[in-house]
């Protein structure tokens, strides 16, 4: 590359090695990204399916959250299934958590000075990973804290603890959505995540180092909105029937 | 055409740059960015001013020499097009232009518009080649390559080395630029002997030398060379595939 000789002998810059030395390399950060992030999309549609079970009535959405409980027995303990479940998350979120701050450095130091402005709406997933990620991991600790251990002031009045014999989950989302902030808290985090999914099943396809042709990826990326806003509006009618009555 | 033109300067890579402003008034709109930068440092040297410096050469859009961000988008308005064959047409008369260099810190500025892109060269001395004795020339049907394999490694041998990709990466990565050279080698027989050592390397000094992909594919918006997006995937692939294959060299 031929530059005016005046430039290039004068004032040859250092190299500067924008990337990193050492460490995680980012293809493999990207990968675990993509892995865990793969099992976080399985569990929200899994996690979905079962929650739409509220509208079969409390007798069947209890009884399932007992056979979650209790799925298994005796080969797996009680609550055996839920703590593989619980461990694993953890583990990925940890691992997610993680790789997602590493390659936000990585990728502001390589970028420097002068940030890509402007950019349109087809990359606004892509750009707001980092909030729809925090506000995600906000919802978790929160949602854990409202129907799993039922903490006041997190967890609703009332709340009834499962036993070894019977759930009450039931009336337990209930009166937890009957709370007008919880439901709207809610009803933002799934609007995030189904941003965060939008872009996350592109970038995991593409990480995962699938070869996808240009029109594949557009479809790609109209199939990661279609799943997320799938397992999103799935999740929002629920504190909406709650609000408007249909759930009581 | 009368165009305000709005020109990062700066003297070299350690002193602080800045934008200044001029005002060309005898602009065409068949003119090219780079002649319309000829024609503006024409009017800087006859008023006695240092003109401004850019990096251009065979102005056809082959060489991958000419690279310029304008008003924020690396090479131009008009999309997988080097700077060179960006015509002022796309501009309406009296418009106001920033050119500015390409924006990475991988891409320290030279001076005024010229950035020292050498990274990508360290890029391909690490592994972006074939090593053949250099004999006589094989006979043409000793390898036999079906049509389409050599297309699909043309389209990534397409590749200029200009830079944008990373210019317009949020992250100032390379992963399209290291992607159509994985892609385009590992695809040919010739490649193939030393695909896994070659990902090693190129992987090795992509991350020494850029940021990591987020899939933005901004990139792929810019690229004058039509680098198709599944050169990205390339680089997870291969680091992969060689990681996998521990010390073998293919």
């Amino acid at each position: 590359m031929s530059a005016p000789a005046h430039s290039r002998s004068a004032s040859t810059p250092s190299t500067p090695h924008a990337g990193h030395k050492g460490g995680l390399p980012s293809v493999y950060a990207k990968l675990i990204m993509a892995a865990t992030g793969a099992i976080f999309a399985i569990f929200v549609l899994v996690h979905m399916i079962g929650n739409l079970k509220i509208y079969m009535g409390a007798e069947a959405f209890n009884s399932y959250a007992h056979w979650l409980r209790m799925a298994f027995y005796p080969v797996l303990p009680y609550e055996g299934l839920l703590w593989i479940m619980r461990v694993v998350l953890s583990v990925c979120l940890v691992a997610h958590v993680y790789c997602a701050l590493l390659l936000r450095r990585r990728g502001a130091t390589a970028r420097g000075r002068w940030k890509r402005r402007g950019l349109g709406l087809d990359v606004f997933a892509a750009r707001t990973m980092m909030v729809t990620g925090v506000v995600l991991l906000l919802f978790i600790v929160f949602h854990i804290l409202d129907l799993t251990l039922g903490m006041s002031p997190a967890g609703p009045d009332g709340f009834q603890h499962a036993t070894h014999e019977a759930s009450y989950a039931y009336s337990n989302l209930v009166a937890s959505f009957n709370r007008l902030p919880v439901a709207l808290f809610y009803i933002l985090a799934m609007g995030c995540l189904a941003l965060h999914l939008a872009h996350g099943v592109v970038s995991a396809v593409v990480d995962f180092g699938v070869g996808v042709r240009p029109r594949v990826f557009s479809a790609l990326a109209g199939l990661g909105l279609l799943f997320g806003l799938v397992i999103a509006i799935g999740n929002i009618t629920i504190p909406v029937a709650v609000l408007t009555g249909v759930l009581q | 055409m009368k165009l305000t033109i709005e020109v990062w300067r700066q003297e070299d890579t350690t002193t602080k740059g800045r934008f200044v402003t001029y005002q060309v008034d005898d602009a065409t709109p068949e003119m090219s960015l780079p002649e319309l930068l000829d024609r503006l440092n024409d009017q800087l040297v006859t008023a006695g001013e240092e003109p401004i410096a850019f990096d251009t050469d065979c102005r056809e859009g082959i060489c991958g020499t000419c690279g310029i961000t304008v008003n924020g988008v690396p090479h131009g308005k008009v999309p997988n097009t080097p700077t060179c064959r960006q015509n002022l047409r796309s501009y309406d008369d009296g418009e106001h232009l920033k050119l500015e260099p390409f924006r990475a810190a991988s891409f320290p500025v030279v001076r005024d518009l010229v950035v020292d892109r050498s990274a990508l060269d360290r890029v391909i001395a690490s592994g972006g080649y074939v090593s053949v004795d250099a004999g006589t020339a094989p006979d043409a049907d000793t390898r036999q390559i079906p049509f389409k394999v050599a297309e699909q490694a043309l389209d990534f041998s397409a590749c200029i080395g200009c830079g944008a990709c990373i210019a317009a990466c949020p992250n100032g990565a390379a992963h399209l630029f290291a992607g159509a050279l994985l892609s385009h080698m590992s695809t040919l027989p010739q490649g193939k002997p030393e695909r896994s050592k070659r990902a090693r390397g190129v992987v090795a000094t992509t991350e020494e030398e850029f940021g990591p992909c987020s899939v933005y594919a901004e990139c792929v918006e810019v690229c004058p060379a039509g680098i198709p997006i599944s050169a990205i995937s390339a680089v997870n692939r291969e680091a992969a595939r060689a990681a996998i294959r521990r010390n073998k060299d293919n």
